[in-house]
């Protein structure tokens, strides 16, 4: 394989995480719109509950850890910590067939009661890590939303 | 038509004809299946259950006819299931077809998931990483599931796979999803299974000794693998407690344990939460060389091979009652545990979502 053949593959496997495909895009709902939207303009918006204190992801009309409806939205840091993480090196549609091997990783937010699955595409596999820092990045989906990924904290 | 064949077959084991049944289950396809199904079997029931929870459904279904069967709301249930998933979708179960895809309606929680790329064989795979982590449990031993259950298949004719593999061989087989390879995997196939439950009184009259349900209990954590509390404890360790006491056993009463062997971390963890193995310490009982798992074993598991090697049409939960029936009815040939009289049938469905636990014993038991 010649350097500009790596190249070429490198560049084609960057568009299958920034190309995202017509049915592969998020349609919000009453609940979750704030989500998708915050993502969209780079900010990692989840809920906090007034009664418990406790976060979540993703967003309902009650809180799942104590049931009261006493929801507001707040921004996350993006900072979080890998409770664990699997190298996906199947998976036979498109695009994501483009991009493997990829990691995608189970989070847990710094703020309580948080978590979330997201990908890791700036990871190589060999180097991940359950209890590894982790920081929120965002990659567009469409012009008014947004997908969380997490990268290595640096 | 996979589910009226196997129906047929069972109503001939039993020595019942098609009338006799006045309850039908079913599960995992869409909205209305098993009355569509009632209709292509000629059956009019008056019970009907299609709690449809993934692949531990019908532990469920044996669990709540078991109760109205008590209760007296009907006397005899077929519990029916068929899948043609090999010939329909080939290989594609669980890494990125055969279930979710191109143009469906996401719902939640699935909506955040699925844009990740994770698969299902994934979503286990993160469960299995994060039991290596906290417990060092390690490939070899999650591999040695796969080796002593393909033995099992070796002693079944039936069985998709039965040439003796080794540890080696599972680790040697491709990575699907890290630390998951491909032999770690359950096999797709095509399939049918039918069980049927009737009264004590009834089943004295059939034509095979009976296996009686002596407990039963089942219950969820999470739907998507994000949202499981912990991913080295399912809600089996609730069902299997519960189901235990109801029959009156402990964990080493059990005979034979038929397990829904999705993948061989599905194994490992239910394992450990049934109280087979204390927590953590699961890698250790499932090892090679102690040969837990096989006939003559502390626990022979899957002796008809599993999902890993003899079928999984994409759900297998049925299968494990009718493994277990067969055990327990000194019916299982070379495959035959000796003594056999307390079978353990415990169900998984989703991504390590729905559990339950279905004690099964002998008359003497």
């Amino acid at each position: 394989m010649t350097a500009d053949e790596r190249t070429d593959r490198s560049d084609a496997r960057d568009a299958a995480w920034t190309d995202v495909p017509k049915w592969l895009m998020p349609r919000p709902q009453l609940e979750d719109r704030e989500f998708w939207e915050g993502a969209g303009r780079g900010e990692l918006r989840i809920q906090r509950c007034r009664s418990c204190g406790r976060h979540q992801h993703y967003a309902r009309m009650l809180c799942s850890h104590c049931g009261k409806a006493t929801l507001e939205w707040v921004t996350a840091s993006g900072n979080g910590t890998v409770y664990s993480f699997t190298v996906i090196r199947q998976n036979g549609v498109p695009p994501f067939n483009e991009r493997i091997p990829f990691v995608v990783a189970t989070v847990d937010l710094d703020e309580h009661g948080a978590r979330m699955i997201a990908a890791m595409p700036a990871l190589d596999p060999a180097d991940a890590r359950i209890g590894m820092r982790v920081r929120a990045t965002f990659r567009p989906a469409g012009d008014e939303f947004g997908f969380v990924d997490f990268a290595p904290a640096s | 038509m996979l589910e009226a064949q196997s129906f047929r077959r069972a109503l001939d084991d039993a020595g019942l004809e098609k009338d006799d049944i006045g309850g039908l289950a079913s599960a995992g396809y869409g909205g209305m299946h098993e009355v569509a199904l009632a209709e292509y079997l000629g059956l009019a029931p008056s019970w009907l259950e299609s709690s449809s929870v993934g692949g531990s459904s019908f532990e469920f279904h044996a669990m709540h006819a078991y109760r109205a069967i008590q209760n007296g709301d009907v006397d005899t249930v077929a519990i029916v299931y068929g899948n043609n998933q090999l010939s329909a979708s080939g290989r594609t179960l669980g890494t990125g077809g055969g279930g979710g895809g191109r143009g469906m309606a996401l719902p939640r929680p699935m909506s955040y998931e699925f844009p990740t790329g994770l698969t299902l064989v994934g979503a286990y795979a993160m469960a299995a990483q994060r039991h290596m982590y906290e417990f060092g449990t390690t490939p070899e031993q999650l591999a040695s599931i796969a080796v002593q259950t393909r033995e099992h298949a070796g002693r079944n004719p039936r069985a998709m796979y039965r040439d003796p593999i080794t540890v080696d061989d599972v680790l040697g087989s491709r990575l699907v999803a890290d630390p998951l390879h491909k032999l770690d995997c359950c096999v797709i196939s095509d399939g049918g299974c039918c069980v049927i439950m009737t009264t004590e009184d009834r089943a004295r009259d059939l034509a095979h000794r009976p296996v009686y349900v002596r407990g039963a209990s089942g219950g969820t954590t999470h739907h998507s693998i994000a949202a499981m509390p912990n991913m080295t404890r399912t809600a089996a360790a609730v069902s299997g407690p519960k189901a235990f006491a109801e029959a009156g056993i402990a964990p080493g009463d059990v005979d034979m344990f038929a397990m829904y062997d999705s993948f061989t971390y599905t194994v490992l963890v239910v394992l450990e939460d049934l109280g087979f193995a204390p927590k953590g310490e699961g890698g250790a009982f499932v090892a090679d060389n102690g040969g837990n798992l096989r006939l003559g074993g502390a626990l022979p598991t899957n002796t008809d091979g599993g999902g890993l090697s003899c079928t999984h049409p994409g759900m297998r939960g049925l299968f494990l009652l009718c493994e277990a029936t067969r055990q327990l009815r000194d019916e299982a040939g070379e495959s035959q545990v000796d003594g056999a009289e307390i079978a353990v049938a415990h169900g998984s469905g989703g991504w390590l979502s729905t559990q339950a636990t279905v004690v099964l014993g002998t008359e003497a038991a």
